[in-house]
């Protein structure tokens, strides 16, 4: 009996550490998910929201480090 | 570029720079292409996008990293590369060729 009550707690502490893991490094974007939403300043004042920019084509959203270095 | 423009594709850059100073920029360097201010609030979508540099010892800390983030029309994620190396640049061609082989167009 107290094998068996052992054995459970073994799955219930695998079961936290499996959830703890996936609740970490799950938050980074991955393939496959929706993009998140953004509001963004244009040069001049104009926002620019990312659903401004879908529904015509492809998007490509590149970042770089600092403006005086390429783009 | 007129490959872009071909497949109706939007391209845009973005920094952690203030709208004024990528506006100096653009007009300096004959910039055409469209680049867009993420300084704020707290530089949320380069966080979002796991694109800003959050180690504290890096020269460029809470700077955006070099990556491209490729979507389909509907905004679903089709290709993302975020490089530890900022003076790694994609060719317009490799992009295009992401855009295609991922399916994003």
């Amino acid at each position: 009996m107290r094998r068996t009550s052992g054995g459970i707690w073994a799955v219930v502490v695998v079961a936290l550490l499996v959830v703890a893991g996936l609740a970490g490094p799950a938050s980074a974007l991955q393939v496959g998910e929706k993009a998140p939403d953004f509001t963004l300043t244009a040069p001049g004042g104009k926002q620019v929201k990312l659903a401004d920019l879908l529904g015509k084509g492809p998007v490509v959203i590149y970042t770089f480090i600092q403006a005086f270095t390429p783009t | 570029m007129p490959q872009f423009e071909a497949m109706g594709a939007q391209v845009v850059g973005v920094s952690a720079d203030a709208p004024g100073t990528l506006g100096a920029f653009q007009k300096e360097n004959n910039i055409s292409k469209q680049i867009l201010a993420a300084d704020w609030p707290r530089r949320e979508m380069l966080q979002k996008y796991d694109a800003m540099v959050t180690d504290e010892k890096s020269p460029v800390f809470r700077y955006a990293k070099r990556a491209y983030f490729i979507l389909d029309k509907s905004g679903t994620v089709k290709y993302m590369k975020v490089m530890d190396n900022p003076t790694v640049i994609l060719s317009a061609d490799e992009v295009i060729k992401a855009i295609k082989d991922s399916g994003a167009a």
